[in-house]
């Protein structure tokens, strides 16, 4: 009878510790718990610490919403970095310099990021080329076009006139809404709209039909097709919605930079898919899920802040986050 | 059908491309012909002058590209032909072979890298094109011209500004640049050997790679981690931006001094103006000098074969009268610096030298 129920309890343990989710949480745990040691004169046991890290992030964790979506159909998108350069710069023009009501702007470049995706998503979907290449292209592109609507300079709330004088003005409300904090200052609006955005996406991937239909198609092509699922219309969705959350990501860039930099959102994407990947989705397609994307977000934020808290060097910052980043996924794959 | 659509997506880009260039082509047309017209007598640009600019992916770059055009737009008879090598030494290479084959009048050069640039630099010069070198060094001495800054001279200054300011004493954050580049490592050992003797401590120091993300990210961990800080020295403006939005966010950008480098008009200059930075010093481009000097070799004259350009540092006081030179700031202490790493020198090379005889003996 002991015996019977201790093997109980025992596969009870292992299924739980099977899951990808609980593995991908004993990842994060560890990396707060080398916080908890190197606390930094107690500078990690304060709630600000952890205010600042869930505020730099959020633009990273938005970025991964999208990126689990694409890459649980088995593709990848390279160009949510530059999408973000270009609609924080297309954000600016429009709000800061036209003055355009911040709801209209907010619709245009909303547009704008999903018209970028969806350009991706019909290049991979309808011509078939391979994800890599197809956004590749579009994430060079894109960085052309910020650069080309801002003349290569940033979008700041000091503005040239035609005289060459400059002429400054306040940066919009939209702009310091989106930059302030909450609840007493104790949570950042950014990170209000990454859980906003990570609330819609797992609501897509696991209440919709839509969502069924992105595991399938990253699952096996072939399987899906056959059974009716519209493949090239599911990946133009994926794509698009990656696009969308890029420009919601750009937003929040360019609300708390102040500004529009053309050169915002440089090698965002790998920080973007190492979140993903971290988390425990598969990058074969398939697998995953929005609430390991989002553990996944925290490991590399606390990372990150744990590193900067102890001022650590530049070379050994790169060499432990690789190592770390290694760790955490060879951890996710010892299932047997 | 795979076929049909692979080619209708040729015909889409190309068609596209071509609409593209052919419309970028016409306005740079009408603005040349706008630019004739304003001169109102048509001078044929006499000397075609090649640029190659190592990244036009920085605002500074942009800047220097800026001060070229506006100095050049100044003599008609010149005409600037502007590469961008995308941050990429073999691009580099590889443009300046091409003014050469074009046989272009002179090349001006911001090379990315010393040893890469080296040999076709001096591949022009033994043709006879004349070579300005602009800001990074090439190796030897086969160039006409070096134009740039001193950075470890500015980052001494904004040292000695740093010790005036806070009288001598207090608790400092340096947010430095990528530690890898030479810029980086100037304006660190420049505001090192400036603060020496005084009683500024450096309590938070971290590499924020000339990201104002990076910046803010980090400025917001020192402040976290010390409850005073009086100054914040950042190696560029966008640094000390950063810096100053992480503890504005924190309440506290009142008690904090914002110090940064660069000064470009359209961003340190401004928010010195803002009162965001209380100082920026001016780290020059060199484009209009450079352009200065094209014209009188170009002319014929002599130039020296090494100009280091003034710089300016910029605070709230002083704006409006367009700056004032640092080399108040630098005092008697800076040439004593200045004699003590010659010294250094002197004593590195008789070392070498010594070494090189014992080994040919």
């Amino acid at each position: 009878m002991f015996l019977w129920c201790q093997k109980k309890i025992k596969n009870n343990f292992l299924t739980i510790f099977r899951s990808p989710l609980m593995r991908a949480t004993l990842a994060l745990i560890f990396v707060f718990l080398i916080g908890v040691i190197f606390n930094a004169h107690g500078a990690f046991f304060r709630w600000d610490t952890h205010r600042d890290m869930f505020r730099h992030i959020s633009v990273f964790a938005i970025l991964a919403c999208g990126m689990t979506i694409v890459i649980i159909t088995a593709g990848i998108d390279l160009s949510v970095g530059s999408v973000l350069g270009f609609s924080a710069v297309l954000f600016s023009l429009l709000t800061i310099q036209r003055g355009l009501n911040p709801i209209l702007a907010l619709f245009l470049v909303f547009l704008a990021g999903l018209g970028c995706g969806l350009i991706s998503g019909a290049l991979v979907a309808r011509f078939k080329i391979q994800p890599f290449i197809a956004t590749l292209a579009m994430m060079v592109f894109a960085r052309g076009l910020a650069k080309w609507i801002s003349g290569g300079k940033k979008i700041s709330t000091a503005i040239l006139d035609s005289s060459g004088v400059y002429r400054y003005v306040e940066p919009p409300q939209i702009f310091n809404l989106l930059n302030s904090k909450i609840f007493n200052g104790n949570l950042a609006v950014v990170t209000i709209i990454f859980l906003f955005c990570a609330l819609i996406s797992s609501l897509i991937l696991g209440k919709l039909r839509l969502g069924r239909y992105f595991y399938a198609v990253g699952g096996n092509e072939e399987a899906a097709r056959l059974s009716g699922v519209p493949v090239a219309q599911t990946k133009l969705i994926a794509y698009g919605l990656s696009g969308l959350f890029s420009a919601v990501a750009g937003i929040c860039q360019a609300a708390q930079e102040m500004q529009g930099d053309p050169e915002a959102g440089l090698t965002y994407e790998l920080t973007a898919i190492a979140i993903v990947v971290i988390g425990g989705t598969s990058l074969a397609g398939g697998r995953g899920s929005l609430g390991l994307t989002i553990v996944g977000a925290l490991t590399i934020g606390y990372l990150e802040k744990i590193l900067s808290l102890n001022a650590i060097g530049e070379a050994s910052r790169l060499m432990l986050t690789g190592a770390i980043i290694i760790g955490a996924v060879l951890f996710q794959r010892a299932r047997k | 059908m795979k076929d049909r659509k692979n080619f209708l997506l040729m015909i889409l880009v190309s068609g596209a491309s071509v609409l593209f260039i052919l419309l970028s082509s016409c306005k740079a047309g009408k603005e040349e012909a706008s630019r004739a017209k304003a001169a109102k007598k048509v001078v044929r640009p006499q000397f075609i002058i090649g640029l190659s600019q190592c990244n036009l992916g920085e605002p500074w770059r942009v800047q220097m590209n800026l001060d070229i055009k506006n100095e050049a737009d100044k003599h008609p008879e010149l005409k600037v032909i502007f590469k961008d090598a995308q941050n990429d030494s073999l691009r580099q290479q590889a443009q300046i072979e091409e003014f050469i084959n074009a046989g272009v009048d002179l090349i001006i050069v911001s090379p990315k890298e010393a040893a890469p640039l080296t040999a076709p630099v001096a591949a022009a010069y033994e043709r006879g094109i004349p070579v300005i070198v602009l800001d990074r060094r090439v190796l030897g001495e086969k160039y006409t011209c070096f134009i740039g800054a001193d950075n470890k001279k500015i980052g001494y200054a904004a040292g000695r500004w740093i010790v005036q300011r806070l009288k001598g004493q207090g608790k400092v954050v340096e947010l430095k640049g990528l530690m890898t580049s030479t810029p980086g490592q100037d304006r660190h050992t420049g505001f090192r050997e400036a603060i020496k003797g005084s009683n500024i401590e450096v309590i938070f120091e971290a590499d924020m790679k000339w990201l104002e993300p990076e910046a803010r990210k980090e400025m917001e961990s020192a402040l976290a981690r010390f409850p005073k800080i009086d100054l914040v020295y950042a190696h560029n403006d966008p640094g000390a931006h950063g810096a100053y939005l992480a503890a504005k966010a924190a309440g506290r950008e009142k008690e904090i001094i914002f110090v940064g480098i660069d000064a470009l008009p359209h961003e340190g200059q401004i928010y010195v103006r803002q009162g965001i930075l209380e100082a920026s010093f001016e780290y020059p481009t060199g484009g209009k000098e450079a352009i200065l000097f094209a014209l009188e070799i170009l002319q014929g004259k002599p130039v020296p074969k090494e100009v280091v350009l003034p710089s300016k540092y910029f605070t709230r006081m002083n704006i409006d009268q367009g700056g004032e030179s640092i080399e108040k700031l630098l005092g008697p202490q800076y040439a004593e610096y200045l004699s003590a790493v010659a010294n250094l020198m002197v004593l590195e090379h008789l070392k070498l030298n010594f070494r090189n005889l014992i080994l040919a003996q």
